[in-house]
C-alpha cells in the first residue's frame, strides 16, 4: 500500500548564520513567507506549522502557494529529507524526489557515464540503467553525443539528458518541485508529455508549481499552503478557485503565472 | 465545495487508515530504525558511493595522460628525494630507511587525507542530501573508498623499493591485510565523527588542516621510534603511530608488537560505537545544518 500521511507535522528550520541583528530579521519576515522564531541561540524559521493530510494510491496533489509558502519543505517531508520537528509522517512507498533534475551530473563524464552515475544515485540498479540506456537515447535525440562529455553540450542538451535519467525510473511515490521551464517550446512539450506518462505510472503524484493550467493537466486534487500552514486540501479546481478568489486581497503581487 | 482537513479525513476510505508501520516521527522513531536506516543501509548502498568515489577521481584526473598514477608518479619522487637525503641526515642506511619511509608515508597520506576529506563530507554532497534520502554514511563511506582508491595506486610504489632493496614476502607479510582492514574501519569512524561536527561548526575543517599538518611530523613517518632513545613514550601514546605500525610492520617483514594491534582493535571498537551513537543523535539534524 502506498501512502503518505502527515499527522501535526511542524518543521522549524535553524539559520546559524543570522546574527541577533534584529533589523535583518524584520527584513526576511517580510520577504520570506515563513515565520522566525528565537530558539535558544538561533533563528529558527517555521517553515510547516501543524500540517495534517493524507495522501493514498491514485493520488494527484498539486501543491499551490507563493513562494515560501512550505511548498517545497512539504516535498522533502514527504521524500524524507526532513525529519519533522514535532508530529508524525509515515511513508509507504518506494519515493522518487524530483527537485533538481541535474542531481549527479558529472560535467567532465560523457552522457553515457552520466547516465551511470545519476541513474544510481537516482536509486536505480544496474540492470535498470542498462535498459533505459535506449530509452534515454531516443528521448534525448543525443545520439553520438552521448559518447563526449556533457561539458560540451549546450544547456537545452544537458537539460534533456538530465531530465531523462531523473524520469527513466518507475517510482511509486512521485514528488516533483517546479515544472521544467527551460528549454526550447518543443522540448517543454516532448518533456511534459513524458511527465504526464511518469505520473501516469507512479501511485502518488505531489506537484509544486506556479503554472496553474499545467497542474490541471497532471494533478486532480490540490494542496493551498500560505506560510507554512495548510489553508485548503480538496479538489483541484475547489482550491484554485478559492486561492484565486483570496488572492487580491491578501497578497498585492502575485508571483504565479 | 470547500473540503477541510477532518472532511478529507473522514472522507477516505476507512481501509487506508492504519497508521501503524513504520511511523517516523521524533516519539516513534527508535534509534533501531535509525542505526538501521543510517549505518547498515549506508553499507548496503555500497553502490552509490563507489560509484561517487570513482567518478571523484576521475574527474580529478580526466584527460591528463597518467590519470590517477599522478598520485603515485609525485609521491614516488617525494620518497626517493626525502628518502636519500634525510637517510644521510639521521645516519641510516637507505636499504633500511627507504622501504621504512614508503610504507609509512603512503599509509599516512591514506588517513591524513580522509581526515581532511571528511570535513566537507557532507558538504559535497548537500545537492543529494536535499533532494535524496540516503544514508549519512554514504557520504562517509564515498571519501573513505576514494581515498582507498588512492592508496591503492600509491602503495605501488612500494613494489620497486622492495625489489631494489631485496626485502622478500614472508608470512608476515600477510599480516598487513588485518592491520589495513584495521586501519580502514579507523579512518572511518574518525571521518564520520569529523564530518559530524565540521558540518555543525564550520571552524573544525581548518582545526583538523593544522592538526593533520603537525601529526605528520610528531608521527613516526620520516623518522624511527628508535631514534627517540628512551623518551620512546611520544611515539607510544599516539595511536597513529600503532595504525601505521600495523601496516607498515609486516610490510617490512616483522610482526608488529601486540600493543599495536590493541590500540587499533580498541580504538576501531571504542570509536566505531561512538561515532555510531554520535551520528544516531544527530541524524535528524544533520540536513539543517548544510
Amino acid at each position: 500500500m502506498v501512502a503518505i500521511i502527515l499527522d501535526d507535522v511542524s518543521i522549524d528550520i535553524p539559520i546559524y548564520d543570522v546574527s541577533s541583528a534584529s533589523l535583518r530579521k524584520m527584513l526576511l519576515v517580510r520577504a520570506v513567507g515563513g515565520r522566525f522564531a528565537q530558539s535558544g541561540s538561533h533563528v529558527t524559521v517555521k517553515a510547516l506549522k501543524n500540517v495534517t493530510f493524507e495522501a493514498h494510491d491514485g493520488d494527484r496533489i498539486a501543491l499551490v502557494g507563493d513562494n515560501g509558502s512550505g511548498k517545497s519543505t512539504l516535498l522533502r517531508v514527504a521524500s524524507k529529507v526532513y525529519p519533522p520537528t514535532s508530529g508524525r509522517v509515515m511513508i509507504t512507498g518506494e519515493i522518487a524526489p524530483m527537485f533538481d533534475a541535474t542531481l549527479g551530473m558529472s560535467m567532465d563524464a560523457t552522457g553515457l557515464e552520466n547516465i551511470q552515475i545519476a541513474g544510481t544515485i537516482w536509486g536505480m540498479t544496474r540492470a535498470q540503467i542498462r535498459n533505459s540506456v535506449d530509452d534515454i537515447a531516443e528521448f534525448t535525440e543525443l545520439g553520438d553525443y552521448l559518447k563526449v562529455p556533457v561539458r560540451t553540450y549546450s544547456n537545452g542538451m544537458l537539460l534533456r539528458l538530465a531530465f531523462a535519467i531523473a524520469t527513466a525510473r518507475d517510482p511509486e511515490i512521485l514528488l516533483i518541485d517546479e515544472i521544467i521551464g527551460v528549454g526550447d517550446a518543443t522540448f517543454i512539450g516532448k518533456a511534459f508529455s513524458r511527465l504526464h506518462k511518469l505520473a501516469e505510472r507512479s501511485r502518488i503524484l505531489m506537484v509544486a508549481a506556479h503554472q496553474d493550467d499545467r497542474l490541471r493537466l497532471l494533478c486532480d486534487k490540490a494542496i493551498w499552503l500560505s506560510h507554512g500552514s495548510l489553508v485548503q486540501y480538496g479538489d483541484i479546481e475547489t482550491v484554485l478557485a478559492a486561492r484565486a478568489g483570496e488572492r487580491p486581497i491578501s497578497q498585492s503581487a502575485g508571483d504565479a503565472a | 465545495m470547500l473540503m477541510n482537513v477532518q472532511d478529507v479525513k473522514r472522507a477516505l476510505p476507512t481501509n487506508t487508515v492504519p497508521l501503524v508501520p513504520a511511523m517516523s516521527g521524533p516519539a516513534a522513531a527508535t534509534t533501531t530504525d535509525i542505526v538501521a536506516a543510517e549505518i547498515f543501509d549506508g553499507f548496503r548502498a555500497w553502490r552509490v558511493w563507489s560509484v561517487l568515489g570513482w567518478d571523484d577521481i576521475r574527474q580529478r584526473y580526466r584527460r591528463s595522460i597518467l590519470g590517477p598514477f599522478w598520485i603515485t608518479l609525485s609521491m614516488g619522487v617525494f620518497i626517493l628525494v626525502l628518502g636519500v637525503i634525510y637517510s644521510r641526515l639521521f645516519h641510516i642506511d637507505p636499504s633500511t630507511y627507504m622501504p621504512y619511509l614508503s610504507v609509512g608515508y603512503v599509509v599516512w597520506g591514506f588517513i591524513s587525507s580522509v581526515a581532511n576529506d571528511s570535513c566537507v563530507a557532507f558538504h559535497e554532497g548537500s545537492r543529494i542530501i536535499k533532494q535524496i534520502k540516503l544514508p549519512f554514511t554514504t557520504y562517509v563511506f564515498r571519501v573513505v573508498c576514494r581515498n582507498f582508491i588512492v592508496f591503492l595506486h600509491t602503495i605501488v610504489i612500494f613494489v620497486p623499493v622492495a625489489i631494489y632493496f631485496k626485502i622478500m614476502p614472508t608470512w608476515n607479510t600477510f599480516l598487513a591485510i588485518p592491520g589495513l582492514f584495521l586501519v580502514v574501519v579507523n579512518v572511518t569512524w574518525v571521518a564520520a565523527t569529523l564530518a559530524i561536527f565540521s558540518t555543525r561548526y564550520r571552524d573544525v575543517q581548518p582545526i583538523v588542516g593544522t592538526i593533520v599538518q603537525l601529526m605528520m611530523f610528531a608521527t613516526p613517518i620520516m623518522w624511527s621510534v628508535s631514534s627517540l632513545g628512551n623518551e620512546t613514550l611520544i611515539a607510544e601514546i599516539n595511536p597513529i603511530y600503532h595504525l601505521i605500525e600495523i601496516v607498515r610492520g609486516p610490510m617490512l617483514g616483522a610482526a608488529p608488537e601486540l600493543r599495536s594491534w590493541l590500540v587499533a582493535c580498541g580504538l576501531a571498537t571504542v570509536g566505531s560505537l561512538l561515532a555510531a551513537a554520535l551520528l544516531v543523535s544527530k541524524a535528524r539534524r544533520i540536513v539543517f545544518w548544510l
